[in-house]
């Protein structure tokens, strides 16, 4: 036997995490078997409380504590604005900035039919919902992908007919860059999309 | 004026290291079969292009049994310094003066160059697909917009392909398939565009040059296109109205993958009614016109990299093809598997190179 069982037990689960090899999961493995028993309870805790005191926001979507997320709740933030993202972690990376003061919506995906996502499986129909109610100005905020910018299209052309602003983030050179260095796709971009100063 | 100065390989191919300071003219590369001569040709195209000749596999170039290869060149006159490196389980990459680059196609450009062998022959006697890719492939170092289309193009192909293939077994709604199509609409335009624009520019050129290689007859160039769609709205329409024989075929049958290149010899197509003689000097004749172009476009003349071409053709044609590859002025590396094939008028004016078993010296 290669693995006492407990031991391929914990790489064998370890292995599903996304970006986790073979060799990756093994050499966790045996990290967490040399962690003191406390940490790795901790850990062990950590996980299962995540995962079950975690939903959904009824609101935005992203992942919340409560019924509602604290950003949907708080009475400072803009709920005529919302900025559509793909991903939870992309509202964080929004959220750094301190910027933006209004509210979001994850769509938990991009459009990818080769990868068997319509728009039913998005958080679409929620989003449609919700501008019903007073929203001024949708923002989508998907990355500058193949995917990204037709899930874009795709919202844009869903939003129009109500009524609601559709907005895009900018995409270009890269502040501080150089454009020597920038990429042809980048370059491109940011000529199409220039603007007057 | 790009040209390579001082190449040096390492486990690429059958080298294990080499290094060679080429003329900014002609370079003649000799050498028996399979001792490494197309290697170093293909050397300077992955510096040129990215990517290697032919479409092969990157890591069918590292050297059997090691973990990496690298290509190094540096650009004559303008100091720089592009290396790739391939390496088995790891992304290619290339480095323009020692920072890597976003992307290995952003090296595009920088080093144009034009290649010929005798398997491009399929240019003229292959499938429309060879021609769409003598032409994507030209037209990507000449604009990096057309790179831009001809990318967001085949994935977004893709994914309407897979959205009839689901259609096939199950409903999908027509919205799902509006935003896809009109991004192949708007990048599928910008391709046809191109390489309309392109053929139209290249068939006076071609013609020129294949009466000037021999040929007595007229050839034309001509871009065919499967559909009507030229304007952004009109090919989105066309995908549109295509959309339910589309899913029955599980396949799209509008837009520029379907387009052609009608290579034709006194008005019939080559392909199928071109002597061999005839095919051999259309393709040549298409690559000077491929030369031409990237000299319009770019302001300075591509390197031309010639494989083996000499064997199959005549004293006349040989000398005369010679004078073509000369004419343009850039640096040109010519392989033959033997000196005297080349003629006196490419041996007086060239740099010899000698290769034997993955070794290469000058003469």
């Amino acid at each position: 036997m290669l693995f006492a069982k407990p031991l391929a037990d914990l790489i064998a689960q370890l292995e599903k995490l996304p970006g986790v090899g073979a060799k990756s999961a093994q050499r966790l493995a045996y990290h967490v078997l040399r962690m003191p028993g406390d940490d790795v309870r901790r850990l062990a805790e950590a996980l299962t409380r995540a995962r079950e005191s975690l939903r959904l926001c009824a609101v935005c979507q992203s992942f919340s504590e409560g019924e509602v997320c604290e950003i949907c709740a708080d009475p400072r933030r803009d709920p005529h604005t919302v900025c559509v993202v793909a991903e939870p972690r992309d509202v964080a990376a929004l959220e750094r900035i301190n910027e933006y003061k209004g509210t979001y919506h994850v769509l938990h995906g991009l459009l990818s039919p080769m990868d068997g996502v319509g728009p039913e499986n998005l958080k679409v129909r929620e989003l449609v919902e919700r501008l019903r109610a007073d929203v001024q100005e949708v923002i989508v905020a998907t990355n500058p992908t193949v995917e990204g910018d037709t899930t874009a299209l795709y919202l844009a052309k869903l939003i129009h007919p109500l009524g609601v602003k559709v907005t895009r983030l900018a995409h270009g050179m890269p502040v501080g860059g150089e454009l020597d260095y920038a990429d042809s796709a980048t370059l491109l971009s940011a000529l199409e999309y220039r603007r007057e100063i | 004026m790009g040209f390579v100065a001082r190449l040096a390989v390492r486990d690429f191919r059958n080298y294990e290291c080499g290094e060679v300071t080429p003329s900014s003219g002609l370079n003649l590369v000799v050498g028996r079969n399979g001792q490494g001569k197309t290697s170093l040709l293909e050397a300077v195209a992955l510096v040129s292009t990215g990517r290697l000749l032919r479409g092969s596999r990157d890591t069918q170039a590292i050297r059997l049994g090691q973990p990496s290869g690298e290509v190094k060149a540096e650009l004559g006159d303008q100091g720089t310094e592009v290396a790739v490196l391939i390496a088995h389980g790891q992304r290619k990459r290339v480095l323009l003066n020692g920072l890597a680059l976003a992307r290995a196609s952003d090296i595009l450009g920088r080093l144009p160059s034009v290649s010929f062998s005798t398997v491009d022959l399929r240019v003229v006697t292959g499938d429309p697909s060879d021609r769409r890719a003598f032409l994507d492939a030209e037209l990507a170092q000449l604009w990096p917009a057309y790179l831009r289309h001809l990318s967001v193009y085949k994935r977004a192909l893709e994914q309407r392909n897979a959205l009839l293939k689901a259609a096939q077994i199950g409903y999908v709604p027509d919205e799902a398939f509006e935003a896809w199509e009109e991004a192949l609409g708007q990048h599928g335009a910008g391709m046809r565009l191109s390489r309309r624009e392109w053929v139209a520019a290249a068939a006076g050129p071609a013609q020129e040059a294949y009466q000037f290689l021999g040929g007595g007859e007229t050839m034309g160039l001509d871009y065919v296109l499967a559909d009507d769609g030229v304007e952004p709205e009109r090919l989105a329409q066309g995908l549109r109205d295509a959309r339910s024989v589309d899913v029955r075929r599980g396949a799209t049958s509008v837009g520029p993958h379907r387009d052609d290149l009608a290579v034709t010899v006194d008005g019939r197509d080559a392909r199928a009614y071109g002597s061999q003689g005839q095919q051999r000097t259309a393709v040549l004749a298409l690559m000077a016109a491929t030369m031409a172009s990237v000299r319009e476009t770019l302001g300075q003349p591509p390197v031309l990299l010639l494989d083996d071409v000499f064997s199959d053709l005549d004293g006349e044609r040989r000398s005369r093809l010679t004078e073509l590859a000369l004419a343009a002025e850039g640096q040109v590396f010519l392989t033959a598997t033997e000196s005297s094939l080349a003629g006196p008028s490419v041996l007086s004016r060239a740099a010899v190179f000698r290769v034997q078993s993955g070794t290469v010296r000058a003469e």
